[in-house]
C-alpha cells in the first residue's frame, strides 16, 4: 500500500532534530553529575538544646519588609526547566474535504481518504528563568514540536486538495518563543501573565516560515493563594488550543488535600487533572489537555492567501511522573486523543480573523480524524 | 640597617595589613549571623557560625503540629527513610557556606523540607537586612532566587 513520506526530506528534518536534541540532551547531561553529588548529602539535624520560644516574637527589622506569596503550592507537580519528549498517536482513519467555501455545519463532500498509520515526533520544550525572586518570577521559553504523520489513501478523487500526500512528505511543526510572569501582589494575591509567539506549518528549520506568520496567544489570570494547599485565578486568554484563534476565559484551581495525597491541577479550558501524590518524587495526573495550533499549509497558500489547519485536539490522559535521579525527571503519558478540528480556513494575506463560538465565517476545508490512543514518553530537568 | 632588620620593618606592616584584611572579611562574614524569615514566612531561620562556615537552622515554623498527626512535623519528604522522623525544628537546612570576601556565601547547600531536595545555593545580602538566597542545580542560571529578611525581638 502507497505511503506518503519523502525520504529527503525526512533525513534533512532528523537532522535539525539531532542538533536540537543533542543540545538539550547535553544541558541534561551538565546538570546531572552535580545533581548527583548533592542527593548524595542529606542534612542533618542540630543535636543542641534550645528554648525555641524566643522565637515566636520577632518583626522584621525593617519595618517596610513585606511578605509575598509564592507561585506553587504544596506538592503540585514539578515546574520544567527543558524536556525532551516524543509523541506518539495509534491509527486513526481520516477524511478531508476539497478545497472550497463551506459553513461549520455544510455537509461538505469528501475529496480524500485514508488511515494514518503513525502520527507523532519530537517535542523540545525550556522555560529558563530571567529573573527569579519573590517579587517577580519572570521566564522565557522555546518550544519545538515535530509532527510526522505516515498515511495510506484509501480513495481520492479529482478535486481532492492533496492534503494527505502533503502532510505524508512534511508532517507539521509548530516552533515557538514565550514568557510568563508571576506577580506576587501580597501575601495571597498574585497575578500570571503567559504570552507566547509561534510559527506553525509544514515548513522545515532550514526554510522557515516568515514572521508574517506569527501567531500570538496570551493570558492573564488573577488568583488568590490563601493557603499553601490552595490556589485558584480567575483571567481571560486569546488561544490557539481550539484551532483558530478563540478568547476564552480561564480558571485556575490548584488544590491539595490536608492528607497530602491527592489534589487538582487546573487551568480550565487548557488542561485539568486530578493528582495521587505518592511521595514528593512520584505522582499520578488523570484528566485531558487541550491543544491546538494554526498551521500554514505552504503548497495550498500563495503570497495573497494563508491556507492554515486548525488542528485542536483534545486528550485525554493518564501521565505518571517520577524523580529519576536528583533533578532529571521521567514522565510516561497514555490516553486518548479526539479530535477537536482539523478543518481549514483561507487567511487573505496571512491575516488572522475572529470566528469564536459564532462567527459564520465559511470554512475552506471541512476536515474529520479519528480518535486515537496515544502516548508520549518525556525526560525533564524540573525546577527548585 | 642590615637586610635582615629591613625585612623585619617590611614584614612587620604587611602582616599587621593581612591581620587586619582577615579580620575584616571575618566580621563581613558574620553579617549573615541573625534570625531571618524566607518570603512565604512559613518559617525563620537562625544562621550561626560553626567553625569557618555558616549554617542556618529553622527555629520557629508557622504551623510546627503536623495537621495529620497532631505531632511535631518531621522531615518526612527525605529521601533518606531514617531521616524521615527528625523533627523539622533545629534542622540545619543551610550547611557549609563560606564567606568568598565579595560579598558572597558560596559552597553551601539548601535543604527543601517540602520535597526532600538539597540544592547548591550562593547567598548574598543585598542591604544588612535582606538576603538574596538563591538555589540552583548544576548551573546559576537554572535556579530560583527568594528574598530574605532579617528579624530581632519585638519593640527593639
Amino acid at each position: 500500500m502507497e505511503t506518503f513520506a519523502d525520504e529527503g526530506q525526512v533525513k534533512l528534518l532528523m537532522h535539525s532534530h539531532h542538533t536540537l536534541t543533542v543540545v538539550l540532551v547535553l544541558l541534561l547531561l551538565a546538570a546531572s553529575p552535580v545533581l548527583h553529588a548533592q542527593q548524595d548529602s542529606i542534612p542533618t539535624p542540630t543535636d543542641d538544646e534550645e528554648d525555641y520560644s524566643m522565637y515566636d516574637d520577632l518583626d522584621f527589622v525593617d519595618e517596610k519588609a513585606k511578605r509575598f506569596c509564592s507561585q506553587k503550592i504544596f506538592d503540585q507537580s514539578p515546574q520544567r526547566f527543558i524536556s525532551v519528549m516524543w509523541d506518539a498517536q495509534g491509527p486513526y482513519d481520516l477524511s478531508f474535504s476539497s478545497l472550497g467555501s463551506y459553513p461549520e455545519d455544510a455537509d461538505a463532500p469528501v475529496a480524500e481518504q485514508g488511515r494514518a498509520n503513525y502520527t507523532g515526533g519530537l517535542r523540545l520544550q525550556a522555560n529558563i528563568p530571567v529573573v527569579s525572586r519573590n517579587t517577580i518570577i519572570w521566564q522565557l521559553g522555546a518550544t519545538y514540536w515535530d509532527t510526522r504523520y505516515n498515511i495510506s489513501p484509501t480513495s481520492t478523487t479529482e478535486s481532492s486538495a492533496g492534503l494527505m500526500r502533503i502532510l505524508g512528505d512534511r508532517g507539521l511543526r509548530t516552533a515557538g518563543l514565550n514568557t510568563t510572569v508571576f506577580k506576587p501582589l501580597d501575601e495571597t494575591q498574585f497575578l500570571i501573565f503567559q504570552a507566547s509567539a509561534d510559527l506553525s506549518g509544514n515548513y522545515f528549520l532550514d526554510d522557515p516560515l516568515g514572521l508574517e506568520y506569527l501567531r500570538y496567544s496570551a493570558a492573564v489570570v488573577w488568583g488568590k493563594r490563601p493557603h499553601d494547599r490552595l490556589q485558584w485565578g480567575l483571567g481571560m486568554s486569546r488561544t490557539y488550543r481550539v484551532g483558530a484563534m478563540n478568547y476564552i476565559p480561564v480558571v485556575m484551581y490548584n488544590y491539595t488535600a490536608s492528607n497530602r495525597k491527592w489534589g487538582t491541577e487546573i487551568l480550565f479550558p487548557a488542561r485539568a487533572h486530578y493528582r495521587r501524590t505518592f511521595n514528593p518524587r512520584s505522582l499520578l495526573l488523570a484528566g485531558f489537555e487541550l491543544e491546538g495550533q494554526s498551521h500554514r499549509i505552504a503548497e495550498l497558500s500563495t503570497t495573497a492567501n494563508s491556507l492554515e489547519i486548525r488542528r485542536g485536539e483534545l486528550r485525554l490522559r493518564l501521565e505518571h511522573q517520577r524523580q529519576l535521579k536528583g533533578f532529571i525527571w521521567l514522565s510516561v503519558q497514555a490516553g486518548y486523543r479526539y479530535d477537536w478540528t482539523f478543518d481549514a480556513d483561507d487567511l487573505p494575506e496571512g491575516r488572522e480573523f475572529f470566528r469564536g463560538f459564532f462567527g459564520d465565517q465559511p470554512f475552506a476545508m471541512l476536515n474529520e480524524l479519528g480518535g486515537a490512543l496515544y502516548g508520549q514518553v518525556g525526560i525533564h530537568l524540573v525546577s527548585p | 640597617m642590615t637586610m635582615h632588620m629591613l625585612g623585619k620593618t617590611l614584614l612587620l606592616p604587611f602582616l599587621l595589613l593581612l591581620s587586619l584584611s582577615l579580620s575584616g572579611q571575618s566580621s563581613d562574614g558574620d553579617k549573615l549571623i541573625g534570625v531571618w524569615e524566607p518570603s512565604h514566612g512559613k518559617a525563620r531561620v537562625k544562621v550561626e557560625k560553626i567553625g569557618n562556615k555558616y549554617f542556618g537552622k529553622i527555629v520557629w515554623l508557622r504551623e510546627p503540629q503536623d495537621p495529620e498527626t497532631g505531632e511535631p512535623k518531621m522531615d518526612r519528604n527525605n529521601p533518606d527513610e531514617a531521616m524521615r522522623s527528625t523533627p523539622l525544628r533545629g534542622y540545619r537546612l543551610l550547611k557549609d557556606f563560606v564567606y568568598n570576601g565579595n560579598g558572597e556565601w558560596t559552597e553551601g547547600t539548601i535543604y527543601d523540607p517540602e520535597n526532600g531536595t538539597l540544592y547548591s545555593c550562593v547567598i548574598t545580602l543585598t542591604d544588612e537586612n535582606t538576603m538574596d538566597i538563591r538555589g540552583y542545580i548544576g548551573v546559576k542560571a537554572l535556579g530560583r532566587t527568594d528574598v530574605w529578611k532579617r528579624l530581632q525581638m519585638k519593640g527593639k
